[in-house]
């Protein structure tokens, strides 16, 4: 039997870019769900506690800026970590979400190597194996 | 006066005579009486004599000296007027003519520059009032004293037009000019100038302005409207921004999902790979197609380095307003931003957040390749919810068109809260900064008139041509040593004199790469290295510069054939023929002082009085500064000595041509 499973909520608007990440998500083995519009997401969190949420900035209703805050601020979210996602990726984006409290930045487009990486690296080296 | 005097004489006389009579005797009597009428008689005549010959033309001298001194009487005084006093009164005379003289010559010379005053304030209204921009003279007090046709029709669409002595702030909003005109002061430099963004009162209008402080107190304001430019441009701004942004997506997309293909196999290797390539060259593409186009976004507003300190005091200006207070802490830091809205943004935005004790602090410091201002108070954060909310309110009332947000996109920046030990935060990054160092000697002017050109007659020959008419080329050359027939050019520099004036900003100056080695001792003399001329153009280039630079001028110099031989030598690479007039300063000066004084720059200029700044001596500048400045000083003694022509003080000069090659 392996590890907990990690749990990772993906906040994204894009459908395709969903899905390459879900693709990523379930080669990786993480337990994962999807919401497409910052509205939804702090209930959704709350709701199931994620380990990671992957964070898009440029969300309808609600930017993914207010959404880290808010993560933040909650003190029973202390353990949430946040990848923030950007189209724009300018260093400026990058030092907000990070002031905001994102545990990291990735820019798009990305390669899904790198996004792996990224992922392993905030929820720990442990790899999951499937159905374990 | 001698009338009284010889009756009292006799009246004692007479006295005496009536008393002794009956006691003395009377022979002694009778002498006594005729002494002292014979007495009488003696002091009356040399008092006549006195008065008519002495007192009486001393005071019709002395009047009529007078009335020529103080009663502005310009008839010629009578040298008889007074022929008692011998040549007193055609002295006098020759006195007053004199007097006369002079003063016609000096309200001739008063009423000649009356007129070239007035002349040319009325060109230069003529001129102000058909350029396109706006132009404005304010006092310090901020008040118009001078406006033109085209400012009346950008900033007069108020409720009044703009008039003399009234306040600009009735017509411009004061908030930047006010910070522009507090930035100048604050430079020390009395021909300072910034650039700046303003709009009119009721928002009509945004301008873009030049203030430049006048040496003698107040400003004047270039403007240009501004406001269709930037809302086409604003435009066009939205629409690349959506460009970008609706191509961006997708494209990052595309790459994302590339990364899925292998995997699935679903291609032929060759169709895979073609589709590798494209989406890569695409993504690449859109990729720094974006990030210049944001790295462009800042330039789109005028941007000027402000002083941290500047935006400190605009920022407690107007917090101070509000009733609350800010401690600032700055770094010398110059800012690449618009002073007016950032303080603003900043100012506007501690307004929404209040703080719980009335007073914020404003920290500005260096961050990477730009700064870092931190507004922090005490009480709670701020939400980036209510922040967003703040960024969509304008950023003043009178500004409706133009939001918080517009300030930061405009600065290609953005705003976030953070909460540090010391309290809660607004921080907001600039993009460029650098640290404030001594300020960079204030560039010469570019701008140069001479009104009186115009009306310069151009068709006497050289020859008759007065000094002070020509225009000269004054130049000084460094060279790779003293033989003009084997030594090479390394530096050449030039200054033009026009209508008896050197022109501050007509400099010809370059560095010469002579094409062989420099010797040390040459080195020496003049601090110029192989290495400074390495990458310096070669003489031919220089001298085709030059020759233009010098065209219809007399060329001067000090001692001429040294420098005349070594532009000569380059007459063949280029074709060119250097056969201008040329006056030598050393000739002038042996004409002026005479061939017993020595004629070295050096003397010469001490002589003169002219300075040269010890870091500019030997170079070719200011060697050519320096020899101009003497150069003028020597005309104006050779006209004074009648030599008033270019042909008169070359034949003076030709009669000292021997000098020279004493000389060398």
């Amino acid at each position: 039997m392996g590890a907990k499973q990690h749990r990772v909520l993906v906040v994204e608007d894009e459908d395709n870019i969903a899905i390459a990440l879900d693709y990523l998500m379930t080669r990786e083995g993480y337990a994962h769900d999807r919401v497409a519009n910052g509205g939804d997401a702090m209930a959704h969190i709350h709701a199931t506690h994620p380990d990671l949420v992957l964070l898009d900035v440029m969300l309808p209703e609600v930017s993914g800026y207010e959404i880290c805050q808010a993560i933040r601020l909650d003190p029973s979210l202390a353990g949430v970590k946040i990848l923030m996602m950007t189209a724009r990726g300018s260093a400026i984006e990058r030092r907000k979400g990070m002031a905001l409290g994102a545990d990291g930045f990735i820019s798009k487009p990305f390669e899904l190597a790198e996004l792996r990486d990224e992922v392993r690296r905030l929820l720990g080296r442990e790899r999951v194996v499937p159905g374990g | 006066m001698a009338v009284a005097v010889a009756v009292a004489v006799a009246a004692v006389l007479a006295l005496a005579l009536i008393t002794g009579a009956g006691r003395a005797t009377g022979g002694f009597t009778l002498v006594a009486v005729i002494a002292g009428f014979g007495l009488a008689g003696l002091v009356s005549g040399l008092w006549y004599l006195v008065d008519t010959h002495l007192a009486r033309p001393v005071d019709v001298l002395s009047g009529a000296m007078r009335a020529r001194a103080h009663g502005d009487m310009a008839d010629v005084l009578d040298p008889a007027v007074a022929p008692q006093l011998g040549d007193l009164a055609p002295a006098a005379a020759a006195l007053a003519q004199g007097l006369a003289t002079t003063r016609a010559a000096l309200a001739g010379a008063v009423a000649q520059q009356t007129a070239q005053l007035t002349a040319g304030k009325a060109r230069l209204e003529a001129l102000l009032a058909d350029v396109p921009v706006g132009v404005l003279l304010c006092s310090g007090d901020h008040k118009l004293a001078f406006y033109n046709g085209p400012a009346v029709e950008m900033i007069g669409a108020g409720l009044t037009d703009p008039g003399l002595d009234r306040p600009l702030f009735d017509f411009l909003r004061d908030g930047p000019v006010r910070l522009a005109h507090a930035r100048l002061l604050a430079t020390g430099d009395p021909a300072a100038a910034s650039d700046l963004l303003a709009a009119t009162c009721d928002g009509g209008r945004i301008l873009s302005a030049r203030m430049r402080l006048r040496p003698e107190g107040g400003y004047v304001l270039t403007l240009t409207d501004v406001t269709e430019g930037l809302a086409t441009h604003a435009k066009r701004e939205a629409l690349m921004a959506d460009m970008v942004d609706q191509m961006r997506r997708p494209a990052a997309t595309l790459a994302s999902l590339m990364a899925a293909l292998p995997e699935a196999g679903a291609l032929a290797p060759p169709v895979e790979r073609a589709l590798r390539d494209e989406v890569a060259r695409l993504t690449r593409s859109v990729t720094e197609l974006t990030q210049r186009h944001d790295a462009g976004r800042s330039e789109a507003v005028p941007q000027t380095a402000t002083r941290a300190s500047d935006l400190a005091d605009g920022i407690r200006a107007r917090i101070e307003a509000d009733g609350q207070s800010l401690t600032a802490n700055t770094t010398e830091l110059l800012l690449q931003c618009n002073g007016f809205e950032v303080i603003a943004l900043v100012a506007g935005l501690a307004g929404h957040v209040g703080s719980e004790a009335g007073a914020f602090t404003l920290n500005v410091v260096e961050d990477g390749p730009g700064a870092m201002i931190r507004l922090g108070w005490q009480g709670p954060p701020v939400q980036v919810a209510q922040l967003e909310g703040w960024l969509d309110a304008p950023l003043e009332p009178g500004l409706p068109d133009l939001a918080r947000r517009d300030v930061l996109t405009g600065h290609a920046t953005d705003l976030w809260p953070e909460t540090t030990p010391d309290g809660p935060s607004l921080c907001l990054p600039i993009r460029q900064a650098r640290r404030a160092v001594t300020r960079p000697t204030p560039v010469p002017r570019p701008v140069v008139y001479d009104f009186d050109l115009l009306s310069q007659a151009r068709t006497g020959a050289l020859h008759d041509s007065p000094l002070s008419a020509l225009t000269y080329v004054v130049f000084d050359t460094e060279t790779t040593g003293l033989d003009p027939a084997r030594d090479d050019i390394v530096q050449i520099a030039a200054v033009r004199i026009v209508n008896g004036r050197r022109v501050e900003g007509e400099v010809f100056d370059t560095l010469v790469n002579p094409g062989r080695p420099i010797p040390a001792r040459s080195t020496a003399v003049h601090g110029i290295t192989e290495a400074m001329v390495a990458g310096a153009p070669d003489i031919a280039a220089v001298t085709r510069r030059f020759h233009a630079f010098a065209r219809g001028a007399v060329l001067v110099a000090h001692n001429a054939p040294f420098d005349m031989a070594l532009l000569r030598r380059a007459e063949a690479a280029t074709g060119l023929v250097f056969d201008h007039p040329v006056l030598d300063t050393v000739l002038l000066s042996a004409v002026v002082f005479g061939q017993h004084q020595t004629h070295t720059l050096d003397e010469l200029t001490q002589r003169l009085a002219v300075t040269i700044p010890e870091e500019a001596r030997h170079t070719a500048l200011g060697d050519s500064i320096a020899t101009a400045d003497a150069f003028l000083k020597l005309i104006g003694m050779a006209q004074g000595q009648g030599h008033g022509t270019f042909g008169a003080v070359l034949a003076q000069v030709r009669r000292h041509g021997r000098l020279l090659q004493d000389l060398n």
